[in-house]
């Protein structure tokens, strides 16, 4: 029984492939301007990585920003439900979840059943996201990857004022024309987001155990100052790239979905 | 601001588009519904408000009326005031001031207007304000401080001591126009003997000081037509408000923007008396059958607005809560407490008022007792949990109407609430009402779309399992 996840958010398409509960694939691109057409590129790319076709899928459930727009799908389910869903599926007995994504930042409680209570998301601007680093990243001539193990090194590392991202890039610019060195910048850059993102999971009350999902979970420099904030260990999915963990909460209640229908 | 935005007059603008739109149904509901073929960028607004029915209708006369007495003031002899929202219009009729009721009007603006009133808000800006002070008065004020509208004689405010970005805004307008200005002050307590003999005092102040303005003294006679139509008005409105307590709410969500609207505009007026009656009969007819006050007839889930409601967007906000078969249940716009509003519980009273017509004095101080009381004016104007504030009357309207859940919208201009709803939000979740917490502005879309505000809202009723 081969199901699907699809998650087309703002800035990269997530794809996840189960067979019988078990995942066989999934696949990551770039977002493209229409929904439909990423979904159905980063479709392909998982279905291909696993040697199928869409014809051998027999339930789909998409998430994210496009959701709606997607027209092979049996059914949409938001992402915060989507992201609870594949956290637990990955890590039992999760009971917060701290996502960040392209654009957007979110903290999702679990009770002990794994039903989402409580969730809060950014607002007001992009800082606490993936975009900021993306922007500080490419101002350094850094990988993302680069961006996070560098911070390790740091000797001195300071701190970034301000939280605006267009005016830490220039506080950012003002530091390299200073001399200061890109492994004590990098850590400011890590220390910064990891601020902006405490503050919103604190504002839910952390729990002892917590997990980090979204590409920025990938950023080790990141992970290290958030634990530093929050006071826990952060848990990290195993055995997949955290980015997929909506397409695959999404594949989850796919499957359900379709067991719940059988039994019907 | 941009050259074409100073080529028409911002409120003549907004009166010709309510003034045809009132016109639509004199004719055949086809001959209207054709004609909105003719009008994409006003449709979608008019549309929801005229499918109500006979009140829509009625509404948008009643708003085409007050928005041509404004522009036909002065050609009248009379004078023109500049007026915050919680202002009880009523006792300027017995004064012959014309008030231009602010925010209303930039709600009109921002309802209306495909695209906002962002070239105002920023104009505003451009002549000193923050781009964090309150929105609802930088949309209108910044066309007529433009002098893209009538111009007004004096400024009287109603919100000092209970939003500071509100107030200043009218003392900027005072300044920057040079107009004679009287702010009326909230001082935190509400119903102790100190705090009601120095609204009295203060609105009998008021009174004096339009009186100088104008050179007329108030027209007793009038002044009782005035307190006789707005006890009409409270009865009608309490009576609805009891209609929303029936599961389902037989009120269609509409009308609570309709109802303090009426207030706000044309409060102690037939006009007003003449929408309220008509929305109580569409909702005794709806409870009378059964039926909720959504299009449908269903309602799946009951919401109430802790503070106000968002009306940008083309109010696609109440069409997607109907939509949704949810009944929306008012906000803090609609708490005016009348002595017989259905929340005003016995250990409530004290906070409400009466209008009596004895004499002259009695009925000074109703319209005083009223001004106190008006919305955000009573709740807001000290911390928010000390009595007949916004924590106790929010629970009030909670206990009566029994939603499922509570919204706000808000941003940093609304220092007063942005400040302290989240502790609200704890408290209303402790009484088991999911409460979600929006960043948004009210009257400019472009710090939050509606459409993002949507998405936020649709996931909040599907994780709180509110909608299944």
């Amino acid at each position: 029984m081969i199901v699907a996840g699809c998650d087309v958010g703002s800035l990269t398409a997530k794809a996840v492939i189960l067979n019988e509960g078990k995942m066989l694939s999934y696949a990551i691109i770039r977002s493209t301007a229409r929904p439909e057409e990423s979904a159905h590129s980063v479709m392909e790319k998982a279905l291909e990585e696993a040697c199928l076709s869409f014809d051998d899928i027999r339930y789909t459930v998409a998430t994210g920003y496009g959701r709606d727009n997607i027209p092979f799908i049996n059914d949409a389910v938001s992402e915060i439900s989507c992201h609870g869903r594949g956290a637990l599926w990955l890590m039992p007995g999760v009971q917060m979840i701290i996502d960040i994504g392209g654009q957007d930042c979110k903290a999702i409680k679990l009770d002990k059943d794994g039903r989402v209570v409580k969730f809060t998301t950014n607002d007001k601007c992009a800082a606490g996201t993936g975009r900021f680093l993306e922007v500080m990243a490419k101002l350094l001539g850094l990988s993302l990857e680069e961006l996070g193990t560098l911070s390790a090194q740091a000797r001195n590392p300071m701190d970034l004022a301000a939280a605006c991202t267009v005016w830490a890039q220039t506080e950012v610019i003002h530091h390299l024309n200073n001399g200061t060195s890109i492994e004590d910048i990098t850590a400011a850059i890590n220390q910064a987001m990891a601020k902006r993102v405490a503050m919103i999971a604190n504002s839910l009350g952390v729990e002892r155990n917590a997990c980090i999902t979204g590409g920025v979970a990938k950023n080790v420099g990141v992970v290290n100052y958030l634990e530093k904030l929050l006071g826990v260990k952060l848990k990290k999915p195993p055995r997949v790239d955290p980015q997929v963990i909506g397409a695959l909460g999404a594949a989850v209640l796919a499957y359900e979905r379709l067991e719940r229908n059988k039994e019907c | 601001m941009r050259k074409e935005y100073r080529e028409y007059h911002f409120d003549r603008m907004v009166q010709s588009i309510i003034h045809f739109a009132s016109l639509a149904y004199d004719g055949t509901p086809k001959e209207a519904f054709g004609m909105f073929r003719y009008a994409p960028r006003f449709r979608e607004a008019i549309e929801t408000i005229l499918k109500t029915g006979e009140p829509g209708v009625l509404l948008l006369k009643m708003i085409d009326k007050y928005l041509i007495e404004v522009l036909t003031a002065h050609e009248r002899g009379k004078k023109i005031a500049l007026c915050t929202f919680n202002f009880s219009p009523g006792v300027l009729k017995p004064l012959d001031v014309v008030p231009i009721c602010l925010e209303p009007v930039t709600t009109l603006g921002v309802m209306m207007w495909l695209r906002g009133l962002g070239e105002y808000l920023n104009y505003c800006c451009e002549i000193g304000f923050t781009e964090t002070s309150c929105s609802a008065q930088r949309g209108a004020l910044g066309a007529y401080l433009a002098g893209l509208g009538v111009k007004p004689d004096f400024v009287l405010c109603n919100s000092i001591g209970v939003c500071d970005t509100n107030a200043t805004a009218f003392n900027f307008a005072a300044e920057y126009l040079d107009l004679p200005f009287y702010q009326l002050n909230a001082p935190p307590l509400l119903t102790d003997e100190r705090s009601q003999k120095y609204h009295r005092q203060d609105f009998r102040g008021l009174i004096s000081f339009a009186e100088e303005q104008t050179g007329k003294k108030l027209d007793v006679d009038l002044l009782r037509e005035v307190i006789i139509e707005t006890d009409k008005q409270d009865m009608i409105m309490c009576e609805i408000e009891d209609l929303m307590r029936l599961v389902p709410s037989p009120v269609p969500g509409i009308f609570n923007v309709f109802m303090y609207s009426a207030k706000y505009i044309y409060g102690g007026s037939k006009e007003a008396t003449d929408v309220m009656a008509s929305m109580l009969e569409v909702a005794k007819r709806n409870a009378s059958e059964g039926r909720a006050g959504t299009t449908s007839g269903k309602e799946d889930a009951r919401a109430f607005a802790v503070y106000v409601d968002h009306y940008s967007a083309q109010l696609r906000p109440w069409s997607w809560l109907d939509s949704k078969n949810i009944s929306h249940l008012g906000c803090m716009m609609n708490g005016f407490w009348p002595v017989h509003a259905p929340y005003a519980e016995e250990n409530l009273k004290e906070g409400t008022y009466i209008m009596d017509s004895t004499n002259e004095d009695t009925m000074i101080d109703s319209l005083a007792d009223q001004m106190s009381r008006m919305p955000m004016v009573k709740q807001i104007r000290g911390p928010y949990d000390d009595p007949h504030q916004w924590l106790s009357d929010t629970m009030a309207s909670i206990r009566t109407y029994k939603p499922d859940f509570c919204m706000y919208t808000g941003t940093i201009g609304c220092r007063n609430t942005w400040g302290a709803i989240k502790i609200l939000a704890r408290d209303t979740e402790k009484m088991g009402i999911p409460t979600l917490i929006i960043f948004g502005d009210a009257f400019d879309h472009r710090i939050t779309s509606w459409e993002s505000m949507r998405d936020k809202i649709d996931e909040f009723l599907t994780v709180r399992g509110i909608l299944k």
